[in-house]
Order: structure tokens, then C-alpha cells, then sequence
């Protein structure tokens, strides 16, 4: 190769790096960050990018080299020189990429170790996904349950997945963490955020025909308005039934699939819960045993218009919480919650 | 043992007088018909006999009803009335048998082509002209959800439907269009580049070309039936799938006779290149295209009972009650995806490594030079096969695996980007100081390589499990999928296509056009698919009808240039269509390639060879002076001759 082929060739993988790099650094590819695990997930990203980005300008610029050099007019019938081979580039590109890889390997795998460290002393919170709903119990909190996920603000948080009906997968993009939720088997994922604010959970394993709107908000606060919040939540689940009913309703997730003005929720999924006498009605039973078997068994009578098999039995819930959510959906349903 | 009948039906031979039973009873259209319908009563009556000896309620189970009489026994009925099980029920029977029987082989009408067939190169054609009708329907399902997608929100399509939409077009792309679209060109040029007259087993050939319109259908037809399509996308995740509507278990049937489909051809694509090989041609002579296809045969053979396997649990659960995936009943949920991935896995080669036969036989003929590395590239072709059986939990880094599952299935992850890259440094390599020719298949193969890497890397990222576990089950891997697939697989058929449709029809296509189809299929398919990477890393979930508002603008983008990709394929059918019937004539070897298939006239011989090639180099001497891969010995006895003598 002459010294200016040479030359042309290194031109050209800068001019293409140059413009992956301008691509890579111009875009804010990630969102922004909200844990240390980001951090970690970021720097592994950017580590493999760098690498990404000289491989390709070396592809590159040798197809466009060869593109400008090397086209000849249809009507050229001579053929290129017969280099069959050469044994010690072969070795080059064949240890090069390895030790490429071996090196995003070690990185990964450091970072992957650092990010699945719950520490000495996380705070436990169980997530529990069904169709098309998120629940988070704080074990370590009287049991206390929210259909958003609050976290205190620089505390590593361990939490332990279950899946009630399908597989789901939580996911906040801020956080970079996710995880599957399993039928029948516990998994767990550790988070430490960093920045107070909202951001979304998303289900990101396709569970069923609600699948995208299977999303809650995780919210991250600062310890003393975490503290205050547990206090809060805990008062009202002991307070009178219609405002324990009220906690039922939210933290069961309950509004991502129902309408009920009372709890200001707008979910179509399901069956308008603002319409339940008249459905009770149509299923001739009295409203309460109506409401009640719906929860526990929702296939006995399903709404005219609406898919079987969708709702997932709520006959889990403690009984203290039924009775409060069956007494709160039968005062608001009847204008009574007003 | 049939006795040898000293006997021989040439091609083309008269069939027998038509009475009027002879129209019902003959191969054909009408026997089909009524042998479905036939069939499928037998399946019915199969499924109430049992039913009602054992007194289980209801009688008529449409769940199980569905899958025996219309899924399983109506489409042997269709095959047996078409005559694909012809040859052999009458051996089985024992009645008289010709084993020299031409009378179906070979393409001389139209009607040849809507019967089973052995010749290959007919098998050929029907397997690429049907895939091709499969791919225009995967096409449209995608643009149909892309019009869904390109507003935040539901605008045409319900949850459901939309989740049926993405589903069908990824198990259609995959199981009725890129897997079976390299077993039709492979059979084309297989038996034509190692020499031999035909494959290894003809009649199993014609079969399992026959299963793939069966497999479609049940694709397609699972929009009509109550609740409708299958909706929990290709992956088709247990327990999901066990209690989805009844379109399910024509996701789970489809796949079986796809499946069956691929074994046959992959055995026959074994047999054929390691016993049929001309005089001379030892494996080291061989071109790349048929080490690939060597290589992804083993892959099929070893890999697609598992995929069977697990659609096989999946649909004992929905409706013999077993609980292999019910965690309930002590079934085990990550079961499927170890079963399931332990395929698929190695499928995302099946639906590579032709690619890269392809890719090297273009490369090579077009930059007038031989491949650099030649054995080398046929040894990364091995690794990969090797490596492709140990990295499958990869795609289960957030599955829930065991943790210590993940760090070694990273490794082999990442080592299996070495072997590819070799392949692709090798074609740098091969096209550095060529000669070369920018047409159309020489477009589409340096486009693959150029998309391929972009895909290639962007699996790198997938590899390493920090970055996955953020990017899983997001966009990013739909950017990482097309990538590969439509990037790198579409990119090589079209380039495979478009070089050997001068072989297959003996006349030229249009090369305006087909670089007109190129542009448009190269700035398309990028303005698609490469957002879509950065949807995935800020936060857009796969397989949503509905997403967060600040993802709209993208997406419309998005919507607007997969429509053109679209109008792209209309150039392609033109082109094809039209230059089929009207096209130059191409002559034998338009491109001047070294390889056998170029050596026979366009399209070839019934039996390929009139004269026996003698191979005595090998097949990419561009540039050596006298160098051959075959000579052609005048002095003996042709095939076609020996037959119809």
C-alpha cells in the first residue's frame, strides 16, 4: 500500500468517526439519571461505544475506500489481483476483536456484580404484578401497600418480585434496573436512587392485551417525606372504612383498569365501577354480594362486552381490606363516597 | 424391497387417460380438496369417539377439536390429496412402484409449479415465490400496527388485534419468510454448485416444500377465529400463552409444520452435500454458500425439535391439562424459555449463515478477486455453529435465571462476535483492490455487510448484561432484530435474488430498477429502524399499542418511512414480474462466476449436467491465469440420457 492510500484510508475513518462520535455525544441517548446503578450501566455503555465507534469508522472507510478506488465500468472484464489470503492479518483480526470483547466483558462484569450489592441494610419492598397492575408492600413498613412505588432518596432498595397470573417486567428507565416477575418464583432487583422526582414504571414483557398500559410511577423522596408518608398511609388504613376503602382501591392498582369518579380513576379496561347497581342488577344479585363475589371471583358474572378470564381473583386480600373495599365501592358507586 | 422394475417414465411422460373418476381420484387440486375435507372429518370423529367413551363434557370441544381435526389431520389430508405421500403409500401398500418415475420432475409449464415436484429447481422457485408472498403479508401487518403506532394512543386497532398484528408479522418473517427463503435458494444452487443432478431426496423435497403453505395458512387464518389472532408475540411466552384465545394453538400447530418443513430440507441439504458431491469436489473445494448451508443444516437438525418441543408442552397445557408452565401446579415458568431459546438461539443463525454463503459468492464474483481467507471463513462459519448452542440465556438476562448463569453466557456472547467479525474483515479484505462491479446484487451484499455491523455492534451492547438490562425488551432490541435480520438476511436474499434470477429464468432483470429498489430499501429501512435505538434507550417499551406522548414525533417519522419501505417491495414485484416474462435473455453466466451453477445453461437442464463436471480447483481462482474449477469431461454418458435411455 502506498503512503498516500494510506493516508486517504485514515482520512476517511476519521471523517466517519467523527460523525458516529458527533451522533453518539449530540443525542442524549440515555434519560437522565436516577441511581447509582445508572451510573454503572452508563459507564459500560459509553465504555462499549467508544470501541463500537472505531469499528465502525474502520468499516467504513474501507467500503467507501473501495467504493471511490475500486469500481470499474460494467464493461471492464479483467480481473483483481489473487490474494488468497494472509496468515498474519487473519491473526490480527482475529485476536484484536477478542481482546476488544475480553475487555467490555471484564467491565460489564464488575459493574453487574456492583449493581446486584443490596448492601447490609435495604430496604425490603415487594412487588407484586398481576394484569395489568402494580402493588408494593413495605414489609418493613406494617405491611403498608401503594400502587406507586416511593422510595426514600440515597437508601438501597431491595425488591422481591412475584407475579400473580403472567409474566411481567419492571422496568424505570431512570433507575436502568429491570427485572421479570415470575409466576411461582421470587426474584429481586436492588435500586439505590439518587435524585428525587417521578418516573415511570413500565411493564416491559408483553403480559396480555392491556400490556401497555400496564404502568404506575415510581417517586422518590427525601427520607423525612418517605418517614411522613409511611405515617400518613398508615393512619388512613386504620381511619374510618370509606378512606380505608379508598387505600384498598389505590393500592390494589384498581384504577388502571376501572372508571370510579369517587376515586378520580379513568381506567376502560374493565367495567365502569360508577355503573355497578345497574350491573348488579342485571346480574340479579344484591349490590354488596355482587361487588364482593366480583372481587373474589370475577368470572361468575361478567359484564356483557367484556373479556373472561381477565380480571384476576382479588380473594387474597385480608378480610379487614375487603370488607372496606366492598363497603367503600358500594357507598361511591351509589353517590354515597361523594 | 420394491423389485427392480426395469422401468423408466421420462419427464413429461403422457399421464393416463382422464375419465371422469380419474379427476377425483388423480394427484391434483380436487383430490385435495375433498381428501382435506375427508381428513377432517376423520380428526373430528377421532376426537368425539374419544370424548364420549370417556364421558367428558362437552362433547364438542372446539379447543380440542381445532387442533386434531383442523390443525393436524385436514392439512395430512391436503397433502396426501396434492400427492406428496403418493410414491411411498403405494410402496407401503404394495403395489407396483416406478422407481425411474420423472413423470414429476422438472418445470415445463406453469402447472408444474402448483403440483409436488422433484425437481429442485422447481422446488426452488415454489419455495421463494410463496415465501415472498408470505413476506408481502408479514409487510403489511407491519405497516397496518405502524399506522397504529405513529399517534400516541388507539387510533384503528384494538389492544389485541394490535398485539395479533405484531405477532403474525414476527412469526411470518421468520417461519414463512427469512428461514424457508434461504432453503429455496439453497435448494436452487446447492445441487447445482456441488455438481449433482437433483438432491438427495427428491420426493422428501417436494414435501417439505408442500408444509410451508400449510404453516402460512394456519398463520393467516388465525385473524378468522374467535378472539382472534395468536397475540402474545413470536416468543410466545408461557403462561401467557396458555390462556390466551383459541388463535394460540395456530401459533403452536404453524410452527410444527414449519419446523417439520425445515428439518426435511436440512437433512436432505446434509445428505445431498456430503454424498453427492461431483468427482473432485472435496469439502475444501467447495463454494462458501454450501459450507454455510452445510453449517445452518446442522443447526436445524440439532435445534428446531426443541422449538417443537416447547409449543408441544405449551399445547398439552391449553388442552390435555398438563402443568409444564403452571407454577400453580409445580410447573416451572422459566422451563419454556430455556426450551424455547435453546432454538431460538440458534436460529437467529439459520437465519444468518446462508447470508453469509450468499454474501461471499456475490463478494467474490463482483470484486473479481477470491475470497480472502477462504478457509478461515469456513471455519468461523463452524465456530459459530458450535458457540450458537451456549450463549441462549442471553436472551434471559432479566428473566430470572440463575445470577450465575449470566456471566458466562455474557463470555460466549462476546466471543461469538469474533468468528463474524473475521467474516467481515474478510469481505473488506476480498473487495480491497478489486475490481468492482456496483449492480445490484453486488449493492445488496456490501449493503448487508455495512448494515450487518451496525447490527453486529449494536449486539455487543446486548452481550453485556449491564446494558442489556437496561435496553431489554425495548425498542433497542427491535433496532437490534432488524438490524440483523431485514439489514442483514433480507439484504442477501435480495442479493441472492437478484443473482441467480438470471440462472432460475434465464433472462435479465431490470438494473435500473434494481438499484432504484436498492436506494429505496437502504435509506427506508435505516430512517425506520435507527430511531428506534434511541427509543428503546430513553424508554419505549416493545410491543405497545399505546406509549408515552414524548416518543410521538419518532414514531410518525418512524410510521412515514416504513410506508416507503413498503412502496419499495412494488419496484421489487415489478421488476421481478416483469422481467420474468420480458426480460433479455441473460446467457448462461452473465456475471462471469467461477462457480458450477454458472457453468450450465440459464435455466438448467432437467438434470443439471448434461456433461459430469470434474472439479479440480477451487471455486474463486479470479485473477489466476489458467486456473479451473471444473472441467467438463466430454466422454461420458449424461445423466438425462442414462435416464431416457
Amino acid at each position: 500500500m502506498r503512503r498516500g492510500s494510506i493516508l486517504q484510508l485514515l482520512g476517511l475513518g476519521i471523517l466517519f468517526g467523527g460523525a458516529a462520535t458527533a451522533v453518539a455525544v449530540l443525542i442524549p441517548w440515555l434519560p437522565p439519571v436516577a441511581s447509582k446503578q445508572r451510573d454503572r450501566i452508563d459507564f459500560v455503555f459509553w465504555f462499549t461505544t467508544g470501541i463500537c465507534i472505531a469499528v465502525f469508522a474502520l468499516v467504513a472507510a474501507v467500503i467507501a475506500y473501495s467504493l471511490i478506488k475500486f469500481r470499474v465500468r460494467p464493461d471492464d472484464d479483467s480481473d483483481g489481483p489473487p490474494i488468497h489470503g494472509h496468515t498474519g492479518v487473519e491473526i490480527v483480526w482475529t485476536a484484536v476483536p477478542a481482546i476488544l470483547v475480553t475487555a467490555i466483558s471484564i467491565v460489564s462484569s464488575i459493574a453487574l456484580v456492583k449493581n446486584d450489592d443490596a448492601g447490609k441494610d435495604p430496604l425490603n419492598v415487594t412487588v407484586i404484578a398481576r394484569q395489568f397492575a402494580w402493588t408494593f408492600a413495605y414489609p418493613d413498613q406494617g405491611d403498608l401497600t401503594s400502587a406507586q412505588l416511593r422510595l426514600p432518596l440515597d437508601r438501597t432498595v431491595k425488591l422481591h418480585l412475584h407475579a400473580l397470573d403472567v409474566i411481567h417486567s419492571f422496568w424505570v428507565p431512570e433507575f436502568g434496573q429491570k427485572q421479570d416477575a415470575l409466576p411461582g418464583q421470587d426474584t429481586s432487583l436492588v435500586i439505590t436512587p439518587t435524585k428525587v422526582g417521578t418516573y415511570p414504571v413500565i411493564c416491559t414483557e408483553l403480559c396480555g392485551f392491556g400490556h401497555a398500559l400496564m404502568r404506575t410511577s415510581a417517586i422518590v423522596m427525601k427520607p423525612a417525606a418517605f418517614q411522613a408518608w409511611v405515617h400518613e398511609q398508615r393512619n388512613a388504613a386504620n381511619g374510618p372504612p370509606g378512606q380505608a376503602g379508598q387505600a384498598v382501591f389505590a393500592s390494589n392498582g384498581c384504577a388502571s383498569c376501572h372508571t370510579l369518579k369517587a376515586a378520580n380513576a379513568t381506567g376502560t379496561a374493565g367495567p365502569d365501577l360508577d355503573k355497578l347497581p345497574a350491573y348488579a342488577k342485571q346480574a340479579g344479585k344484591p349490590l354488596e354480594d355482587f361487588v364482593r363475589e366480583s372481587i373474589v371471583d370475577p368470572n361468575a358474572y361478567v359484564q356483557p362486552g367484556f373479556p373472561k378470564n381477565l380480571m384476576p381473583s382479588f380473594s387474597t386480600l385480608p378480610k379487614a381490606q375487603l370488607d372496606a373495599l366492598v363497603t367503600y365501592l358500594v357507598d361511591s358507586s351509589k353517590g354515597g363516597g361523594k | 424391497m420394491t423389485t427392480a422394475v426395469a422401468e423408466h417414465v421420462p419427464i413429461g411422460a403422457p399421464r393416463t387417460p382422464k375419465t371422469v373418476g380419474d379427476y377425483f381420484l388423480k394427484a391434483g387440486w380436487i383430490r385435495a380438496a375433498w381428501m382435506t375435507c375427508l381428513f377432517w372429518g376423520f380428526g373430528l370423529s377421532l376426537v368425539l369417539i374419544f370424548r364420549a367413551w370417556a364421558g367428558w363434557e362437552p362433547l364438542f370441544s372446539w379447543p380440542v377439536i381445532t387442533v386434531v381435526a383442523t390443525l393436524t389431520a385436514a392439512p395430512i389430508g391436503f397433502l396426501a390429496g396434492i400427492g406428496a405421500f403418493d410414491y411411498w403409500a403405494r410402496y407401503a401398500i404394495g403395489a407396483p412402484t416406478v422407481p425411474e418415475d420423472h413423470s414429476t420432475h422438472g418445470g415445463r409449464t406453469w402447472q408444474d409449479y402448483f403440483r409436488p415436484n422433484t425437481d429442485h429447481k422447481v422446488i426452488g422457485v415454489q419455495y421463494l415465490v410463496t415465501t415472498i408472498f408470505f413476506f408481502v403479508a408479514g409487510g403489511m401487518m407491519a405497516m397496518l400496527f405502524r399506522a397504529e403506532l405513529a399517534r400516541p394512543g388507539m387510533q384503528f386497532v384494538d389492544n389485541q388485534t394490535f398485539n395479533g398484528l405484531v405477532s403474525v408479522h414476527a412469526a411470518l418473517m421468520i417461519f414463512l419468510f427469512v428461514i424457508p427463503a434461504f432453503a429455496g435458494l439453497g435448494n436452487y444452487v446447492i445441487p447445482l454448485m456441488i455438481g449433482a443432478p437433483d438432491m438427495a431426496f427428491p420426493r422428501l423435497n417436494a414435501l417439505s416444500y408442500w408444509l410451508l403453505p400449510i404453516a402460512g395458512s394456519m398463520m393467516l387464518l388465525s385473524f378468522l377465529v374467535p378472539g382472534g389472532a395468536f397475540a402474545t408475540g413470536w416468543t410466545s411466552y408461557a403462561p401467557l400463552a396458555t390462556d390466551q384465545p383459541l388463535g394460540q394453538v395456530f401459533f403452536n400447530m404453524g410452527v410444527q409444520w414449519a419446523g417439520a418443513s425445515s428439518i426435511m430440507t436440512a437433512l436432505n441439504f446434509l445428505v445431498t452435500i456430503i454424498t453427492m458431491r461431483a468427482p473432485g469436489m472435496t469439502f475444501w473445494r467447495m463454494p462458501l454458500l454450501v459450507w454455510a448451508n452445510f453449517t445452518t443444516s446442522l443447526l436445524v437438525v440439532i435445534a428446531t425439535p426443541f422449538i417443537a418441543g416447547s409449543q408441544f408442552f405449551v399445547m398439552f397445557d391449553r388442552i390435555m391439562h398438563t402443568n409444564f408452565f403452571d407454577a400453580a401446579e409445580g410447573g416451572y415458568v422459566l422451563g419454556y424459555q430455556h426450551i424455547f431459546w435453546f432454538y431460538s438461539h440458534p436460529a437467529v443463525y439459520i437465519m444468518m449463515l446462508p447470508g453469509f454463503g450468499i454474501a461471499s459468492e456475490v463478494i467474490s464474483t463482483m470484486a473479481r478477486k477470491p475470497i480472502f481467507g477462504y478457509r478461515l471463513m469456513a471455519l468461523s462459519l463452524m465456530a459459530i455453529l458450535v458457540l450458537g448452542f451456549s450463549v441462549w440465556a442471553h436472551h434471559m438476562f432479566v428473566a430470572g435465571v440463575a445470577p450465575w448463569l449470566r456471566i458466562p453466557m455474557m463470555v460466549t456472547s462476546m466471543i461469538i462476535a469474533v468468528p463474524t467479525g473475521i467474516k467481515v474483515f474478510s469481505w473488506l479484505a476480498t473487495i480491497w483492490e478489486g475490481r468492482l462491479h456496483f449492480n445490484t446484487p453486488m449493492l445488496f451484499a456490501l449493503g448487508f455487510v455495512s448494515m450487518f455491523v451496525i447490527g453486529g455492534l449494536s449486539g455487543i451492547y446486548l452481550a453485556a448484561v449491564p446494558i442489556d438490562i437496561h435496553v431489554s425488551d425495548t425498542y433497542f432490541v427491535v433496532a437490534h432484530i432488524h438490524y440483523v435480520l431485514f439489514g442483514g438476511s433480507l439484504f442477501t436474499i435480495f442479493a441472492g435474488i437478484y443473482y441467480w434470477f438470471p440462472k432460475m429464468t434465464g433472462r435479465m432483470f431490470n438494473e435500473r430498477l434494481g438499484k432504484l429498489h436498492f436506494w429505496m430499501t437502504f435509506v427506508g429501512f435505516n430512517v425506520t429502524f435507527f430511531p428506534m435505538h434511541w427509543l428503546g434507550t430513553q424508554g419505549m417499551p416493545r410491543r405497545v399499542s399505546d406509549y408515552d406522548p414524548r416518543f410521538g414525533d419518532w414514531n410518525m417519522l418512524i410510521s412515514i418511512s416504513s410506508f416507503f419501505l413498503g412502496a419499495s417491495i412494488i419496484v421489487f414485484l415489478y421488476n421481478m414480474i416483469v422481467s420474468w416474462a420480458r426480460g433479455p435473455a441473460a446467457g448462461p453466466n452473465p456475471w462471469r462466476s467461477r462457480t458450477l451453477e454458472w457453468q450450465v445453461s440459464s435455466p438448467p437442464p432437467y438434470f443439471n449436467f448434461d456433461e459430469l463436471p470434474q472439479v479440480v480447483g477451487t471455486p474463486y481462482e479470479y485473477g489466476v491465469p489458467d486456473a479451473r474449477h471444473a472441467v467438463f469431461n466430454g466422454d461420458r454418458t449424461t445423466q438425462l440420457e442414462e435416464v431416457q435411455s
